[in-house]
């Protein structure tokens, strides 16, 4: 394995009137991008809510109707009278393809609900989060793409601890780096996701089997604008605002570290307590105590 | 429109509103396999409020977003007529400010989320029930005390002048 590599710090430098021009543009994409996710979450939101009326009352009706076949294949075997045998084999019958509706209305139901915890990206509150449930929600939604072709392992710390964060922002660098894993993989592979608590910081690893970065190509990973993908197909955008998401607007850090053979892993580290939390928490400790 | 089923006074009394009608018959299949209810549904949020005006109610359990009249409201009108009925909101618009909402004005029984789980459902409805009932004995009761309070305050005083 190659040593880890982190992006390059960012210096500020007086700049020249194209670059003040590309750095504006950058902008502009990024703010489109943002305006994006927003609405992908505002219509997310609104498919659940449209979706949860339907999918609750036919989850009620299978379970109703599965008690009365029951109920209705009691009464007809204690009854005295003969029950023809094409009547108890349709009731069966009956009562096999409600059995399924139930299985298929609660794999419904899985999807609506990892997409209402994904949808939290109109939440701008910083709130406590298990990350474990906000990688849950986006691989159950990401692996609809990849799932014939990729396996995903989760080997999640038992000690994690809810981490403070903005769960909409979170959501995104999760789905950047699950997305980019799993197109990193040619054809067959594994991507596994790891949580631990390190310290006061909780550690999320995002590890593929795929192709590895070509060592060309990694300084520029984290540039905005640089991608490796057809054009239409990649912002360009993705590890940048990931980036952002992780070290600017969470006081966190990113870094990668790949191989030709064996793929590449991508480190996130985020804070338990974000600092303005634990400044407000500690006054409030000051002023309990005093 | 109001759709019902038979009543007797021993009954429990439920009330359904929803503005779609299939929440309604869902919901009251399920009760209806389950429990003996009196089971009372509306689409309009304003005819359940006339309903309420006139017939006692053990619970009500009502949608959130619904046209003209909001489950908040409605049970807001609910509280106002009958304080002792219970109030149970359930809502596929699952929100936080909704749901504090609720409960701060409305003192609310239970706030529950669609798709709803029908043992849990019935689970609420159950305990709302017995909640209603204790508070209508309670109710009895004390004015049974009043009552009897009143009538020890006339013996006192009739005590009273018969020796002074």
């Amino acid at each position: 394995m190659s040593e880890e590599v982190k992006p390059a710090p960012q210096v500020d430098e007086p700049m020249d009137p194209a670059t003040l021009e590309a750095e504006l543009q950058t902008a502009n994409r990024k703010l489109a991008e943002a305006h994006k996710m927003a609405s992908l979450g505002r219509l997310a939101a609104g498919i659940v809510h449209e979706i949860n009326t339907p999918i609750g009352s036919i989850l009620s009706n299978n379970e109703t109707t599965r008690r009365s076949l029951d109920a209705i294949r009691e009464q007809l075997i204690a009854g005295d009278c003969q029950v023809p045998a094409k009547a108890l084999k349709l009731l069966d019958s009956v009562a096999t393809l409600a059995s399924v509706d139930k299985i298929a209305c609660e794999r419904i139901y899985g999807v609506i609900r990892s997409l209402k915890t994904f949808a939290r990206v109109n939440e701008g509150d910083l709130r406590k989060m298990d990350v474990r449930e906000l990688l849950d929600s986006t691989i159950k939604l990401s692996s609809s793409v990849y799932r014939s072709r990729i396996a995903v392992d989760k080997d999640y710390g038992a000690d994690v601890p809810e981490v403070e964060c903005y769960p909409g922002l979170l959501n995104q660098v999760f789905l950047n780096l699950i997305v980019n894993a799993s197109q990193a993989i040619e054809n067959e592979g594994t991507i596994t996701v790891t949580t631990r608590l390190e310290g006061d910081r909780v550690h999320i690893a995002v590890s593929d089997t795929g192709s590895g970065i070509p060592a060309e190509v990694r300084p520029k990973i984290f540039a905005a604008g640089f991608t490796t993908k057809p054009f239409g197909e990649g912002t360009g955008l993705g590890l940048t605002i990931t980036r952002e998401i992780v070290e600017d607007t969470h006081g966190g850090a990113i870094s990668f570290e790949t191989d030709m053979d064996n793929g590449t892993t991508f480190h996130v580290r985020i804070p338990v307590v974000q600092p303005r939390a634990a400044d407000q928490q500690s006054e409030q400790t000051r002023q309990e105590s005093s | 429109m109001e759709k019902n089923g038979s009543s007797s006074p021993s009954q429990p009394v439920i009330l359904i509103v929803d503005d779609e009608e299939m929440v309604i018959t869902s919901v009251r299949a399920f009760l209806n396999l389950e429990t003996e209810y009196d089971i009372h549904g509306f689409t309009s949020p304003e005819e359940a409020a006339k309903f309420l005006e006139t017939q006692a109610v053990d619970v009500v359990v009502s949608d959130y977003l619904m046209p003209k009249m909001n489950g908040i409201q409605l049970l807001g009108r609910a509280k106002q007529l009958q304080p002792e009925a219970a109030r149970v909101l359930l809502t596929g618009h699952a929100d936080k400010q909704s749901a504090i909402q609720a409960i701060n004005d409305v003192g609310l029984f239970q706030y529950l989320e669609k798709p709803w789980d029908n043992a849990q459902l019935l689970l609420v409805i159950q305990s709302a029930i017995e909640r209603t009932q204790l508070f209508r004995s309670l109710r009895d009761k004390i004015s049974e005390l009043d009552t009897a309070h009143s009538s020890l305050k006339d013996v006192q005083s009739r005590l009273l002048r018969a020796f002074l």
